[in-house]
């Protein structure tokens, strides 16, 4: 992480604070846990005010690995009880007004699902906030309005004047959460309440399937005369070793690595 | 005459103001979370334990040992004569004599303490230790003395009121650094709570010639888990803490001092006696932690540990290699404390440094430490046509693998050691993906919740099973499996692969033809030597392979570790200089070409120092290029 | 221009099929040429035909056949321009919003478009590819990507559309739709906005759009979920969010780019302001991020040199673990299985003999460049261009020709290399 982009703990100020938390998966085992993504959001919550965020997920309160956001240090996860295929965005949307908040962050995609990263834009559309994406640290709070910075390729950043109260994801880029102790994670409480979720009826006839492979694109040498397409096409891949120098003078090698520096555009 | 109506009061008052003392301390030891204990048991077999199994251990300083006896010893008669003779006023010339013999006996040794105390080695804590040999001698002189005096037995010339007072002030000098000193935390409280300490061991398996190294395994309903303040230890590991006599030793072969990593066992151990009696660091006279000052560290029984006694760095130094405890002579349990404290930190906190955060949701998420596919464990054979223990059902041996399958150069080792078997006709199988994690790491990172859930499931996976033993080549595996599963319902025979190979040697089942690898020495595994009393398994093997061991200086149960243990390299705590590089420095130093292990974290870690360096292969490796191979048509 | 040659296009079309039913007449029409001695003599200047590129190819199979028809004078290939697309009257659109990252097409870009022409040629009647263009744009070739029609702005009521203006830019999409609507709206799903814009975009048209998008036609869309790791088949919706490589780009033909009018929106209260980049020293980037990495290991000896040399080429810095182990850099620098696995465009190993839990780390960079001394060891076998030299000799040069760089002297050397590189290949 950037050390200057590290979220000052405004201490002074109480903002209310929520984060959306979903359910994640092991992209290897796909056991669930903790979604990446969210638990960077409710770090950043967490960093953000002496106040604990409050913790908000739609589904079901009897998964226990929601259990490990609460072992952040948060005492309790409010959960809106729904079937795993409601629409979330409606019951959200009204809970959240009801809330009297300053910031709702969330991940950017579910790890789970459809996972498309609607969610957010849905939500504060509903609410009628402003939606950032992307953040990876708030950087001032001050009359109304908070100052973000948005995560962009190649570790770039990008700083935004928002006003208050707003809906941000936060980026991958953004702090890493911090670790999930088992005791506070056993010991915190979840709450649920019943919430008049509908039945997601956009997604009632979409099909899920275990993902293809998708096929790689092959580049196909153009142009030149058909024996360059042919040694093109029938050439080894790359990486069974390189070019080697070996002779000519200290020049001459800063010049070659340069040449390619250039050539690959990291040096502009 | 003064004598008379002062020595009584003089020893039943320090005897007294002992027994004060001694009662405040065994509260406050009892303030610690109450662990059972046979107590009569204990305490009848306290003397055989002291005068065997902690002698034992003395003894490997012979010096030292024969100063104790002479002056604990001589202590111990001399005062309980005294208090027959002038406590009670026994009148017998024989019993004087034998003070006069006790006395002069335990002279002699404070004469040697003092000897040594002239320029102590580093090892050795300054203040009041320096004292004691002063102590010792004014007790044992004045007493000798004033028998004499009070037996007749001096010229009576020379008696005078100055001369007796003088004396008498000496005894009481001596008294209050024996007596008073013992129960109030002077360094004579090793004495007493030295003595209950043995009474009371949380591991009395420890004692004749019993090992038990095994972590205890954590409540995971209790309201605060691991240790966070002194008071959360057991009782009797409180009492342990003050059973230290400051002697060093743990400090001398600690691997992470000696690497400058802010760690000193002896120092650990002080710092807990502070926060159980309260108080600062101030009176400490030993080496510091490395890179640490001393003075800075506060503490009371109800104060958390890691808030301003002792940091998080220190606990997280330690590899775990168990030699502080192998050599302490008071056999107190470092690595137990070390454990409890980083179960505190890691499942409470949520503060494990370094990667080993990472580590430990990788072996929740996919039960091994790289994070890698589960799926995928059991690649590594793919070539190989391993049996399956799942589709033969049983077997003589199953194969534990361990998480050397995910990597490259311990699949090496796992390859040479399936050639071995191969060759000796083994009955064997594995599990395949079914195994997972031993849960070793995740246990020493303070992680017993992940620890217990993985040996659960291998628990119940081993149980599907018949087999007769389980053969592993990780040391780590080996331990958890043979001294760990048992909390949870796993009992198994466990060999690891020097054993097992040592065994088919002895049997004939294998065709060897030796090849010459010039210098050769062998690398103790912590956890297979000092976790298991394997020594001699392991130089078999090489030996029947021709190789004759030029051993390290620090070898056998005084190997130094390689710093792959007990997480060390996952949490990565800066020192000065690498572990691993100092044990490369110890093969050097033998002018070795080649260091044989028996363990593939060692491998990794001593493969880890810079070349040019001496070789290292793992026993599996050495057995299987010498195997003879027949030309099969 | 005498010397222009004229083609006739439908004889060469016929010249290349054999089974066209005038071939047969068409190539009998040239009789082989028996000689003096009665061998058949074969005029290789009449032999073949010309590809529409313009590459001439023998036929084998009809060695009698006709030659190089008008082609005449060898070696005059001419490049031949790509066939246009037109469309006339369109009856719909299929909009393609676009990202152009520093003002071009990104290879993404190109995807959506090609796209974009599969999904208007699928349709019945006539559509067109509407490229919205918003923004700095510096790409000039939008129909060879496939833009039919484009709207391209970069300014809306004085307020410029560079920078972070998803709102702005959402009007001009609420301009477009009231005017063309059209069938289907496509957005690259990146992070260098599309993925938020068309969030917006289909949060606003009440649509639920199709997200990762990689397998799409008229009525099914195929997109991956969460974790990469399901496939959701569904109806095509309007509005699609499309994965890189969803889509061949468009590489045949040309297509008109005409620009199309639109009424510009009200002007709109901006909430999000843009407050700019923020100045990010390459340099502390976390090495998981970085895109270029000069690292550093047990051959360094001088490492203000390789600190300078990271800052002057703009290099995050980091470090095998025996330089971390010896103090010379900080442990979050290490890369390697047990530091840090970096996914880095150019990964520039300086005295890093390649030990394999560091080569685990850097498995995902793209182009590894080596400083070594030693030939023989590993990471000169993984690496794609290795220098054998000392690595302080070699910064030094690197020093000064950056310098040179900078300075404006016309580093020589390196154009001239590049060229005998290029030869050499």
């Amino acid at each position: 992480m950037l050390p200057e982009s590290r979220s000052k703990t405004m201490a002074s100020q109480a903002m209310k604070i929520a984060a959306l938390v979903s359910v994640g998966q092991h992209p290897l085992s796909r056991r669930e846990r903790r979604a990446d993504q969210d638990a960077r959001a409710v770090e950043l919550a967490l960093s953000l005010s002496p106040e604990l965020p409050s913790l908000i997920h739609v589904g079901s309160a009897r998964n226990e690995s929601l259990r490990a956001y609460l072992g952040m240090g948060l005492n309790n996860l409010k959960v809106l009880n729904a079937d795993q295929d409601v629409d979330a965005v409606p019951a959200l949307a009204s809970y959240l007004g009801e809330q009297a908040l300053d910031i709702v962050l969330t991940g950017v995609r579910a790890e789970c699902g459809e996972g498309s990263g609607l969610l957010p834009y849905a939500v504060a559309d509903q609410l009628g906030w402003p939606i950032v994406p992307r953040i990876v640290s708030v950087v001032s709070i001050a009359g109304g309005y908070a100052e973000v910075w948005q995560a962009l390729p190649r570790g770039q950043r990008r700083a935004l004047r928002v006003p208050l109260p707003f809906v941000a994801s936060v980026d991958p880029a953004a702090e890493p959460a911090r670790q999930s102790a088992f005791g506070p994670a056993q010991r915190g409480s979840i709450d649920s309440r019943p919430c008049a979720a509908e039945p997601d009826q956009a997604r009632a006839n979409w099909q899920q399937h275990p993902a293809k492979p998708r096929p790689k694109r092959l580049a196909v040498a153009k142009g030149g005369t058909a024996a360059e397409r042919m040694k093109a096409a029938t050439a080894k891949p790359q990486g069974q070793g390189g070019q080697v120098i070996t002779e000519g003078t200290d020049r001459e090698k800063a010049e070659a690595i340069l040449a390619r520096l250039v050539a690959e555009g990291v040096v502009r | 005459m003064l004598t008379d109506w002062l020595l009584p009061i003089l020893l039943f008052g320090a005897l007294a103001l002992m027994l004060i003392g001694a009662t405040r301390r065994v509260l406050a030891w009892r303030a610690g979370r109450n662990e059972p204990v046979a107590v009569v048991a204990g305490l009848m077999a306290m003397p055989r334990r002291y005068l065997v199994d902690l002698h034992h251990v003395v003894q490997r300083d012979r010096f030292i040992a024969n100063t104790h006896v002479a002056t604990a010893g001589g202590f111990v008669a001399a005062l309980a004569l005294a208090l027959l003779v002038h406590g009670f006023g026994v009148d017998s010339s024989i019993l004087n004599g034998l003070i006069l013999l006790s006395a002069a006996g335990m002279f002699v040794g404070a004469c040697c303490i003092a000897w040594r105390r002239r320029n102590p080695p580093g090892r050795l804590s300054r203040g009041p230790w320096m004292r004691l040999p002063k102590s010792l001698l004014v007790f044992s002189t004045s007493l000798f003395l004033i028998t004499l005096m009070t037996a007749d037995w001096f010229p009576a010339g020379l008696v005078g009121w100055v001369f007796s007072g003088l004396l008498l002030i000496g005894l009481a000098l001596g008294l209050a650094e024996m007596l008073v000193g013992m129960g109030w935390g002077g360094p004579m409280k090793h004495a007493f709570a030295g003595a209950l300490h043995l009474a009371f061991h949380r591991r009395p398996q420890r004692f004749g010639g019993g090992r038990s190294t095994g972590l205890k395994p954590l409540n995971l309903t209790d309201s605060t888990l691991g240790v966070a303040k002194p008071t959360d230890f057991a009782w009797n590991q409180l009492l342990g803490f003050d059973a230290c006599v400051q002697c060093g030793r743990c400090e001398a072969v600690c691997p992470a001092f000696a690497a400058g990593q802010p760690l000193n066992p002896k120092k650990l151990i002080q710092d807990m006696v502070v926060g159980l009696s309260g108080g600062t660091d101030a009176g400490y006279h030993g080496s510091a932690y490395p890179g640490k000052p001393v003075g800075e560290a506060k503490g009371n029984p109800g104060q958390v540990i890691v808030d301003g006694l002792v940091s998080a760095e220190t606990l997280w130094s330690c590899t775990t290699c168990r030699a502080c405890v192998e050599e302490c002579p008071m056999m107190i349990e470092h690595v137990d404390a070390i454990v409890d404290m980083r179960r505190f930190l890691t499942q409470e906190r949520g503060e494990t440094p370094g990667a080993g955060v990472q580590v430990l949701d990788n072996l929740i998420a996919t039960d091994n430490p790289g994070g890698l596919d589960p799926a995928r464990r059991f690649d590594w054979a793919a070539d190989l046509e391993l049996p399956l223990i799942a589709d033969v059902g049983k077997a003589d041996v199953l194969f534990w693998i361990s998480d050397g399958a995910f990597d490259q150069r311990s699949q090496r080792i796992l390859r040479a050691f399936v050639a071995v078997m191969r060759a000796a006709n083994v009955d064997f199988a594995v599990l395949g993906n079914d195994e997972c994690d031993s849960g070793d790491v995740a246990r020493r990172l303070g992680d017993d919740a992940t620890f217990q859930r993985l040996a659960r499931h291998n628990i119940e996976v081993l149980g599907r099973y018949e087999f007769n033993r389980i053969v592993t080549t990780d040391p780590h595996a080996f331990h958890v499996l043979a001294n760990e599963y048992g909390d949870f319902g796993g009992h198994y025979r466990v060999q690891h692969h020097s054993m097992f190979i040592n065994e088919l040697m002895e049997q004939g089942q294998l065709n060897l033809q030796p090849k010459a690898l010039g210098r050769v020495t062998y690398h103790d595994p912590c956890y297979l030597g000092r976790y298991n009393g394997e020594y001699e398994s392991p130089r078999s093997v090489l030996s029947t392979l021709g190789i004759e061991v030029q051993e390290m200086t620090r070898s056998g149960y005084r190997s130094r570790c390689c710093g792959g243990g007990g997480g060390a390299p996952i949490t990565d705590i800066p020192g000065e200089y690498r572990i691993a590089d100092m044990r490369v420095d110890d093969a050097r130093a033998v002018e070795a070409e080649t260091i044989a292990v028996a363990c593939q974290q060692c491998t990794a870690m001593l493969e880890g120092v810079v070349e040019p360096r001496p070789q290292i292969k793992d026993l599996a490796e050495l057995v299987s290029e010498a195997l003879v191979t027949e030309a099969r048509a | 221009m005498s010397l222009r040659i004229r083609r006739n296009p439908r004889l060469e079309r016929i010249r290349r099929n054999r089974l066209h039913p005038e071939y047969e007449s068409l190539m009998a029409a040239r009789v082989s040429a028996i000689g003096p001695t009665g061998l058949r003599r074969i005029n290789p200047h009449q032999t073949g035909f010309v590809m529409v590129q313009g590459r001439k190819r023998l036929n084998r199979l009809n060695p009698d056949g006709v030659g190089f028809a008008g082609a005449g004078q060898p070696g005059r290939v001419q490049a031949k321009e790509k066939p246009l697309h037109r469309v006339a009257d369109p009856l719909g659109y299929v909009a393609a919003v676009l990202d152009l990252p520093g003002g071009r097409l990104s290879s993404h870009d190109r995807d959506v478009l090609g796209l974009a022409q599969q999904l208007a040629q699928a349709k019945d009647e006539p559509h067109a590819v509407l490229a919205i263009a918003l923004g700095d744009v510096r790409e000039t070739d939008l129909g060879g990507a496939g833009a039919d029609r484009v709207i391209q702005l970069n300014q809306l009521h004085n307020e410029p559309l560079t920078g972070y203006c998803p709102e702005l830019k959402r009007a001009i999409l609420n301009a477009t739709e009231q005017h063309y609507q059209p069938a289907f709206w496509l957005f690259p799903d990146s992070i260098d906005g599309g993925a938020d814009l068309g969030s917006r975009w289909a949060v606003q048209l009440g649509e639920r759009a199709a997200v990762q998008a990689w397998q799409v036609s008229k009525e099914t869309t195929v997109c991956r979920g969460g974790s990469q790791l399901t496939d959701w088949h569904r109806p095509t919706p309007r509005v699609l969010l499309l994965a890189p490589e969803c889509g061949a780009p468009v590489e045949e033909l040309r297509h008109e780019a005409l620009p199309l009018e639109l009424t510009l929106p009200e002007p709109v209260s901006v909430t999000i302001e843009d407050l700019g980049p923020v100045s990010v020293d390459p340099s502390q980037i976390a090495l998981s991020e970085a895109e270029f990495i000069l690292a550093a290991g047990n051959g360094v000896r001088n490492w203000d040199q390789f600190h300078q040399v990271a800052t002057v080429l703009g290099a995050t810095e980091g470090a095998s673990r025996v330089a971390v182990d010896d103090g010379y850099m900080p442990r979050h620098r290490q890369v390697g299985a047990s530091g840090t696995w970096v996914s880095a465009w150019v990964y520039l190993a300086v005295g890093i003999s390649g030990a394999i839990q560091h080569l685990q780390g850097i498995g995902q960079c793209e182009t590894v460049i080596a400083i070594n001394l030693d030939a023989g060891c590993d990471m000169v076998r993984r690496a794609d261009l290795t220098v054998i030299a000392d690595s302080e000799a070699v910064f030094a040069e690197l020093l000064n020709l950056m310098n040179e760089r900078q300075t404006g002297i016309a580093p020589q050397g390196v154009t001239v290399h590049e060229g005998e590189a290029r030869h050499v290949a």
